[in-house]
């Protein structure tokens, strides 16, 4: 078990080859309709997708299930076209601890190879780095409302 | 993989609510993994564990103490030596999160390629254009089978 502990315990690796060009692949990852339509594990009957596609811009995917939602959020950290797209990614099923998905895109002829990247941050400080996003904008909206609030 | 495998991976996973980031901090050094990985083969004594790395005696112990204190390792004094041995229980607790993972992914990936296939096959739907910012999208599933 352990003697491929060495990356098998720090993160998972995917690659995969499509049948699609570079453009294509991100344009799949950045638009909220394909995004809903790849992201329903076995139980769930509806996903929406709210994307902000842009460094610092937050993402939603919620999908509703027979017996429970899974709602996942995240802040965009890279936005590349047609190469990389980075972001964080926070869920019950990461115990609501922040988490990091890197997706490259390399060019395979017609086709394209893509290696998603799922890590744990090594601690609790590098992921609150990074977490970023919706936190800080709420913050500063609930500063403005209550001064407001006050006037 | 079936639904049903991978709820059981998921339950398995978050059964374990306590705290699985000291575990990932202590295996996030490359040092620690390879002490790991000798304990897996035997238990051993700190001074065997400390042999073949460049590092000194202390540099080993703080390493040591890390993965005690997270639950990786357990130490027992016997006479003027420290035995120390692996817990597997930790470690199996984080292996259940990339278990988890790989299969949601691979998953998610296989839906990628239908649906890039599925696009493909429609040349009158236009691609996505520029990135696109704050569009709320409902989809229905398409149904319990996958």
């Amino acid at each position: 078990m352990l003697a491929t502990a060495g990356e098998a315990y720090n993160r998972v690796v995917i690659r995969r080859l499509l049948p699609a060009t570079r453009e294509e692949v991100f344009a799949a990852w950045t638009d909220p309709e394909s995004i809903a339509h790849c992201m329903y594990p076995g139980d769930v009957t509806r996903t929406e997708a709210q994307l902000d596609v842009r460094v610092g811009g937050s993402y939603r995917i919620l999908m509703k299930g027979k017996s429970q939602d899974y709602d996942h959020t995240g802040v965009y950290q890279a936005v590349e076209p047609p190469a990389k797209l980075v972001f964080t990614w926070t869920s019950k099923g990461t115990e609501n601890k922040t988490t990091l998905v890197t997706v490259e895109i390399f060019e395979r002829g017609a086709q394209s190879e893509l290696v998603l990247t799922h890590e744990r941050f090594p601690t609790p400080e590098a992921a609150k780095r990074h977490e970023g996003g919706w936190g800080q904008i709420a913050g500063k909206l609930a500063d403005y409302f209550a001064q407001g609030a006050n006037n | 993989m079936t639904q049903a495998v991978l709820c059981a991976i998921f339950n398995r996973m978050v059964e374990y609510r306590r705290d699985l980031d000291a575990v990932f901090a202590a295996v996030a050094d490359p040092t620690r993994r390879a002490i790991l990985a000798t304990l897996t083969r035997k238990p051993a004594t700190v001074t065997e564990i400390a042999r073949p790395f460049p590092v000194s005696l202390n540099a080993i112990s703080k390493h040591l103490m890390v993965l005690e204190r997270a639950g990786l390792i357990r130490r027992k004094v016997i006479g003027r030596e420290h035995h120390c041995s692996i817990e597997p229980k930790r470690l199996r607790q984080a292996a259940a999160w990339f278990d988890y993972y790989r299969i949601f992914w691979e998953e998610r990936l296989d839906a990628l390629e239908h649906h890039l296939v599925a696009r493909a096959a429609r040349p009158d739907v236009p691609a996505s254009g520029p990135l696109r910012t704050a569009l709320r999208v409902t989809v229905p599933s398409r149904g319990a089978s996958k």
